[in-house]
């Protein structure tokens, strides 16, 4: 076991980033590979990696084994302060980390004919690339310093997926709503890292959350920095799966093609907030007052999704707000303390939902066989639903506006005033002759 | 928001504006549900214009590109699609006696746009061109494409004009030491000059020389370019939203579409969303005013005041077109500019419009129709919401009313005179080079000379080039078909002799494979064409359907309604199934909504949850397998395959109830009669005589039913084929037949069919019926079908590049039954892609000709029509229509895909059970998506139709739409004479003879030796073996 273990651990790793080299390094040296090449080397990495995990499973059942941890170095190390690359295999990252590659797998195959003849084909396979790569590091990150990594590989990814069809203004549009959510997100994981680094010099996962397998831990934090550091990985939480305040962005994330949809926002990424917490849970069995937030956030995210879903009259829109609805609800079974029944949650909801999302262009006949099968128009349509209710399922509870006018708004106007401070300051301190001068660079500024 | 009242308005201005909109509304999409996708031409509302100039108003009006693009069609000249003989004969005809007339004593004007044509014109933005100029080596060498005798010549005047006439003044400019030399007529050079050793200059290389020249021409071309002076240029009249947007970069439009595009939908949602929008029935406007009146809405700054306005209306009991007319009034659109102003605002938000409007005027096609009078009130919402965008964009960019309120008024283009004059420059400079026109004899035009010259230049605009181009692309192919046509038709029009049987097929182009290969399988067999639905209009419910479907054209309302049902013995053992299907259909819809709640949903995923994996894995990697495994199961809870049509009525009447389904027996006769005598088939019966409707399977496909039989509103036509045999083979329809003159041999027996065009396969009904004596002469049929299947479904792989050019006809068979199984196939077949011709007439004139599968045909005899040619004018009607409708639906979609089409289909989202949006929240959108039209040529359909020009015009006169659309020449017509083979050409109102340049086609023993191995569209030749 000691013996191959670190082999194979290296390789589940270390195949999605080959694949991401292999593919980009095509692309960048503008030799793109053709279609059935680029496919070829999907497949092989996919199955390779799947496979690397499966035997891992395998070994960890059989011996016994419940954390398996694989050092590959450190990026930085100082006395009493180090940056760690390392990864875990544990009950939480095993299983998702085979989910990721099962799903990401199918998805790919799926994808090689969905997408065949398409101008962006590479582009969206390096995309997808770097998707794989980020889950799978997520997924077996030991320390905050590489789940950072693997979460940021995630969040472009999904970004460019987003904006795939960047010759319409929409997808764009949409895709910087996207990426200004994540960015958020990114910056409270970042600085929950920071928190942690200046608390215990590293964020290695087994000494802050102690030795024992997941999800055994105890934190190693101090209590009041417990709620800190766990008030931002919750923001970073919600912000990568759409939970309350920010659920705006997920149907926006539909404007990539079919298959980025399905696994990016229905199954994975999606997931990939409360994943966080779930890594974390033995925070929140330090801080009751954390918990009640997870909790809070979770029931409010599912019952809000789950009427807002009832009104969605668009296929996409209808099963992003279902994959919010229990989502949240797993959020709140994390809150809960229910963490094995969060982890198969997650598992057995991804699975739904991609199934659901690929088939989500089959609706119309889908609906045709149902009714012939009845022999009836589909039942169960409620009428006599509240205005004000309704109005608000239908516009999403208001959150994209309430984000624009009460986050962004604000903030653009503090920036704009600062900018102008500023701007004035200087200009004041290069004296009057100076302006005029100024005046250009203030305009080159702008552009 | 201020309130002014519209009561100073007469009825009469509210009937106007009444008026306008539905006038409006002709404009926009006309697609229904896409689940019974509706081919038509993307332009019907301008079909009264002739087709070009139809073309010219509707692109800026949709704000889609009329034609291809030039580099497009460069792209076709230069790979031999579009021919110099092509060029060189549109020019000539559309010049007609202009082509000869003399430009400045440099060229005629044929020469000069055949120039324009064949040589590459660049054209670009200012910033491009600028670049271009400054970056490249526009000014350093010739244009790659110039011919060398062009360049040659013009260096060596260029070389004896500078130093004899030029350089003299130069230099005397120069030594005047120090002061500011006068200016002479020269003086334009002396820049170009003083970049050059002028020292040296005879000792100057050519390549210098080349420089020189074009520095000089450069020069000269600016010069004249800014001297003429330019038009003002209008363009399409502008909303406010325009003006604003180009002011302010800020879209009102995008604000409007965020609710109105979610308001649309739950107004027209056919069961998808749960809840059901409040006050629904009530309308659009009232249910707007209701739900979004209350106060505490949307915290949007652009919607403050919203709920106020909108109590207002309600308080003032406006109406929608009252308030259309406030809104009007308050966005200062005066009474002139309403049918712009309406147009341009309905066109803005054209799929969910045209939804609207199709859903009202065609109730009958939805379940959950629209009341009437939707599309005004859809127009007074906009409004509404029009107004709080623009007045909250207004108001925060500080711009005054005076400047966005300007109605729709044309826009004029601000003249930008120098971006334009550098265009011009850089036209002239290119025109130049490839008409061998030297800097000398430009620079010794006079004043009207030159205006003359930009004038001539400038009339050949880039559309018009394109529109000439388009011409020549057609006439590339004509050509080539008329060419076919004629030798082919050398052969003598006979039946086929001792036939073993015969097939009837639909009009289809996909069915010219299918019906040569089986001529080609078995010599034996005839074959005829006829629109899918074979004359019998009906409402159908199958055994396991739940609703009638309609399986007729568009333009038909089924008087009958047809159902299917098991045989009356197993009548218990379908009910069980029946029972069985409906629990596992309950259980199935209760997973399907129960996923999507909070408990159910919870507890579905966190219990059997992964085990979707399997179905997951399964279907993307295996699945063709899958739905094999599939089926078996399936077949355990279907109808039993044996089941009958009811096809005689009790009742007198027709109805939608038990004793109302069905014919009666003269009605039947009549049906049986249509048929035969349309396509000629009125004697020589075969033992066995076909139908087949067609059909196309395909999973994950929300435009399936485009790929369905375009004369049965996208269902598969197998019921009317099954229904025709049916009644064809009762004794007493035989015997009415008998006394009208189609004598029935009782030996002959008529049986229907579905051929899918998915996966090539043929369906039997009613098998069980056919007698004894019949079987070997079926079964050797049905392997005849069999191979031709596989024929046909080799042929259809070389266009599918994923499918290998080598594959083996049995194989290729696997081919294409993978691709309708899978899920993530969006290339399950090509349709009706490849269409460019239509043929009426005898099968047997083209018997044997590879068409490629780019011809519709519809059989005739034009021997068996009376003088009338009733039957020719019967047919004609539905099939122009229809076949001109699917023609210039792929037409548009294909030339501008996102605009007229409906784009790429990968980020299709089905909204509503009625059609596709892109992405989560976008306009509706119709047409056909890019991956059913990319194989595509864009032609117009050719009617190549066997009889005289009197009949045509004589059905012309008596069929307005036929006439409009070949005389306007939305579609093409050639005449084949059914005795000889002579053919004429109707162009401009004339039939012309044509006059053939080939003798001979290529021949060929089998179709797959003429296919075999390309992927392109492919020419005509003559198969031998049928």
């Amino acid at each position: 076991m000691d013996s191959i273990a670190p082999y194979l651990g290296t390789l589940v790793v270390a195949v999605p980033a080959l694949l991401v080299l292999v593919v980009g390094a095509a692309s960048l040296f503008g030799r793109p590979l053709p279609e059935r090449k680029l496919t070829r080397c999907i497949q092989f990495a996919i199955v390779t990696g799947l496979l690397a995990a499966l035997v891992m499973l395998a070994l960890m059942l059989i011996t016994g084994t419940r954390h398996v941890p694989i050092e590959l170095g450190d990026w930085v190390s100082i006395p009493h302060y180090h940056f760690h690359i390392k990864f875990i295999f544990d009950r939480l990252s095993v299983p998702f980390v085979i989910l990721t590659f099962l799903l990401c797998g199918t998805v790919g195959a799926f994808a090689a004919n969905y997408m065949h003849r398409e101008p962006g084909f590479t582009r969206f396979h390096i995309s997808y690339a770097i998707f794989v790569l980020g889950m799978v590091t997520t997924s077996l990150a030991g320390t905050i310093e590489t789940l950072f990594a693997g979460w940021e590989f995630v969040g472009l990814s999904s970004a460019l997926l987003v904006a795939f069809f960047h010759e319409r203004p929409a997808p764009v549009r949409n895709g910087l709503r996207v990426w200004a959510v994540y960015r958020v997100s990114d910056a409270a994981l970042l600085l929950a890292a920071v928190v942690m680094h200046h608390l215990r010099g590293h964020g290695d996962f087994d000494q802050l959350l102690g030795n024992a397998s997941w999800p055994e831990g105890v934190s190693h934090i101090e209590s009041g920095a417990t709620f800190v550091v766990g008030a931002l990985l919750l923001l970073a939480a919600a912000g990568k799966s759409a939970l309350v305040p920010f659920s705006s962005w997920l149907p926006r994330a539909m404007e990539g093609p079919t298959p980025s949809s399905a696994i990016f926002y229905g199954a994975l990424s999606v997931h990939l907030g409360a994943f966080l917490l779930l890594r974390f849970s033995p925070l929140l069995d330090a801080s009751p007052a954390l918990r009640v937030a997870v909790i809070v956030i979770g029931l409010i995210t599912a019952v809000f999704a789950a009427i807002t879903a009832r009104v969605q009259s668009d296929i996409k829109s209808a099963l992003s707000y279902a994959s919010l609805t229990q989502v949240g609800l797993i959020v709140m079974e994390i809150g809960l303390g229910l963490r094995y029944l969060a982890l198969i949650h997650i598992l057995g909801h991804g699975c739904v939902r991609t199934l659901q999302f690929l088939r989500a262009p089959a609706l119309l006949q889908d609906y045709r066989t149902l009714e012939n099968a009845i022999g009836k128009k589909l039942p169960s349509r409620s009428a006599g639903v509240r205005e004000w209710a309704y109005r608000f399922a239908l516009e999403r509870g208001y959150l994209d506006i309430l984000l624009d006018e009460y986050i962004a708004r604000p903030v653009i106007w503090f920036f704009k005033k600062s900018d102008d401070l500023e701007r004035r300051y200087v200009a004041w301190l290069r004296g009057s002759v100076a302006a005029t001068t100024d005046k250009r660079d203030d305009a080159s500024l702008e552009d | 928001m201020t309130s002014s009242s519209a009561e100073t308005l007469s009825p009469s201005e509210f009937e106007r504006l009444r008026q306008i909109i539905i006038k409006a509304a002709d404009l926009l999409p006309s697609q229904g549900p896409i689940t019974a996708y509706v081919f038509d031409n993307t332009l019907r509302a301008l079909e009264d214009l002739p087709f070009h100039e139809a073309l010219k108003r509707g692109g800026p009006l949709f704000g889609c590109e009329p034609y291809l693009s030039l580099a497009r069609f460069q792209q076709e000249y230069e790979r031999g699609r579009i021919t110099d003989a092509d060029l060189e004969a549109v020019v000539k005809e559309d010049l007609g006696e202009n082509a000869q007339q003399n430009i400045l004593g440099l060229c005629t004007r044929s020469e000069l746009w055949l120039a324009m044509l064949k040589f590459p014109l660049r054209a670009a933005s200012a910033a491009e061109l600028r670049w271009f100029i400054a970056e490249s080596d526009a000014l350093k060498k010739f244009l790659p494409n110039a011919a060398p005798s062009l360049r040659e010549a013009p260096l060596d005047r260029t070389r004896r004009w500078i130093l004899q006439d030029v350089l003299p003044h130069w230099s005397e400019t120069k030594s005047r030491d120090g002061r500011p030399p006068a200016p002479s007529r020269f003086s334009l050079f002396d820049d170009v000059f003083n970049g050059f050793d002028v020292g040296q200059i005879e000792r100057w290389p050519d390549h210098v020389w080349t420089e020189f020249c074009l520095q000089t021409l450069w020069r000269v071309s600016h010069q004249i370019a800014s001297t003429v002076p330019l038009a003002p240029v209008v363009g399409p009249p502008r909303r406010p939203r325009d003006i604003l947007l180009e002011l302010t970069n800020e879209d009102s439009d995008v604000l409007v579409s965020s609710v109105l595009v979610r308001l649309c939908a739950a107004f027209t949602d056919q069961g998808l969303a749960e809840w059901v929008l409040p006050h629904r029935e009530e309308g659009l406007f009232a249910a707007f005013i209701k739900i979004y009146g209350l106060s505490g809405g949307p915290p949007a700054e652009w919607l403050r005041g919203l709920d106020k306005e909108l109590d207002r209306i309600a308080e003032q009991r406006l109406g929608p077109l009252d308030s259309i007319l406030e809104s009007l009034q308050l966005l200062g659109v005066t009474e002139d500019d309403w049918t712009d102003f309406i147009s341009t605002t309905l066109l803005a938000l054209r799929g969910w419009a045209g939804l609207l409007w199709q859903n009202e005027v065609r109730s009958d096609r939805v379940p959950i129709p629209v009341p009437a009078g939707t599309l005004i009130e859809f127009m007074a919402v906009r409004l509404i919401l029009d107004r709080f965008a623009l007045e909250s964009i207004a108001r925060r960019h500080g711009v005054a009313k005076e400047i966005w309120q300007h109605g729709a008024r044309p826009q004029v283009k601000p003249n930008h005179t120098e971006d334009r004059i550098e265009a011009r420059t850089f036209l002239l400079f290119q025109v130049s080079q490839f008409m061998g026109w030297y800097p000398s004899v430009l620079f010794g035009l006079s004043a009207a000379q030159t205006s003359d010259l930009v004038r001539e230049l400038e009339t050949f605009s880039e559309l018009e080039r394109r529109r000439l181009f388009q011409i020549a692309f057609e006439r590339n192919y004509r050509q080539r078909a008329l060419n076919a046509f004629s030798v082919q038709t050398r052969q003598q029009a006979k039946r086929v002799e001792d036939v073993q049987f015969q097939a009837v097929f639909c009009i289809d182009a996909r069915e010219e494979s299918f019906r040569r290969h089986l001529e080609e399988t078995n010599p034996r067999v005839e074959t005829f064409a006829a629109p899918g639905f074979y004359c019998v209009p009906i409402y159908y419910r199958g055994v396991e359907d739940a609703h009638f479907s309609t399986l007729c054209p568009i333009v038909v309302r089924p008087q009958h309604w047809i159902i299917e049902e098991p045989l009356y013995s197993m009548t218990q053992v379908e009910g069980r199934r029946a029972a069985t299907r409906k629990a596992l259909g309950t259980a199935q819809h209760q997973v399907h909504v129960g996923s999507r709640s909070i408990l159910k949903g919870a507890l579905l995923s966190a219990s059997i949850g992964v085990f979707a994996s399997v179905p997951l894995v399964a279907r993307v990697l295996f699945p063709r397998l899958t739905a094999r495994i599939r089926r078996k199961a399936e077949s355990l809870v279907k109808p039993l395959p044996v089941t009958r049509l009811r096809l005689e009525r009790l009742d007198e009447k027709p109805s939608q109830t038990d004793s109302g389904f069905g014919f009666s027996l003269p009605e039947m006769i009549n049906f049986g009669e249509r048929v035969l005598r349309d396509i000629g088939l009125t004697q020589g019966f075969a033992p066995i005589v076909m139908f087949f409707g067609h059909g196309s399977a395909c999973q994950n496909n929300p435009h399936k039913s485009a790929y369905d039989c375009g004369a049965c509103t996208g269902m598969a036509g197998s019921p009317n084929a099954r229904a025709l045999a049916a009644m064809l083979n009762d004794p007493r329809v035989r015997e009415a037949l008998a006394t009208r003159n189609i004598i029935i041999p009782a030996t002959t027996y008529f049986l229907g069919g579905l051929h899918n065009t998915g996966d090539d396969t043929t369906t039997f009904y009613d098998l069980d019926l056919l007698p004894r004596a019949h079987r070997p002469m079926f079964e050797a049929a049905k392997d005849t079908l069999d191979q031709a299947c596989e024929r046909n479904a080799h042929e259809r792989c070389r266009r599918f590049y994923s499918a290998p050019l080598n594959l083996t006809q049995s194989d290729a068979l696997l081919h294409v039954e993978d691709r309708t199984e899978d899920l993530a196939q969006v290339r399950p077949e090509f349709g009706n892609s490849t269409n460019a011709l239509c043929f009426v007439g005898r099968r047997s004139r083209v018997r044997g000709l590879f068409m490629d599968r780019r011809c519709f045909m519809h059989s005739y005899d034009p021997t068996t029509d009376d003088a009338e040619a009733t039957i020719l004018a019967r047919i004609l009607g539905p099939v122009v229509f229809v076949c001109a409708g699917i023609n210039l639906q792929y037409m548009f979609s294909y030339i501008d895909s996102p605009g007229w089409g409906s784009g790429t289909k990968l980020p299709h989202n089905i909204t509503s059970l009625l059609g596709v949006m892109d992405g989560a929240a976008s306009d509706l959108r119709t047409g056909l998506p890019w991956q059913g039209v990319e194989i595509h040529e864009p032609v117009r359909l050719l009617f190549v139709i066997e009889s005289t020009p009197e009949i045509l015009e004589k059905i012309m006169n008596r069929n307005p739409v036929v006439g409009r659309l070949i005389r306007n020449e939305w579609v093409q017509l050639a005449i084949l004479n059914p005795e000889s083979n002579e053919i004429l050409h109707y162009k401009n109102g004339k039939y012309e003879p044509y006059h053939p340049d080939v003798v001979d086609l290529p021949a060929v023993a089998k179709s797959s030796d003429w296919y075999h191995g390309c992927r392109e569209h492919l020419g005509f030749a003559t198969i031998r073996s049928s």
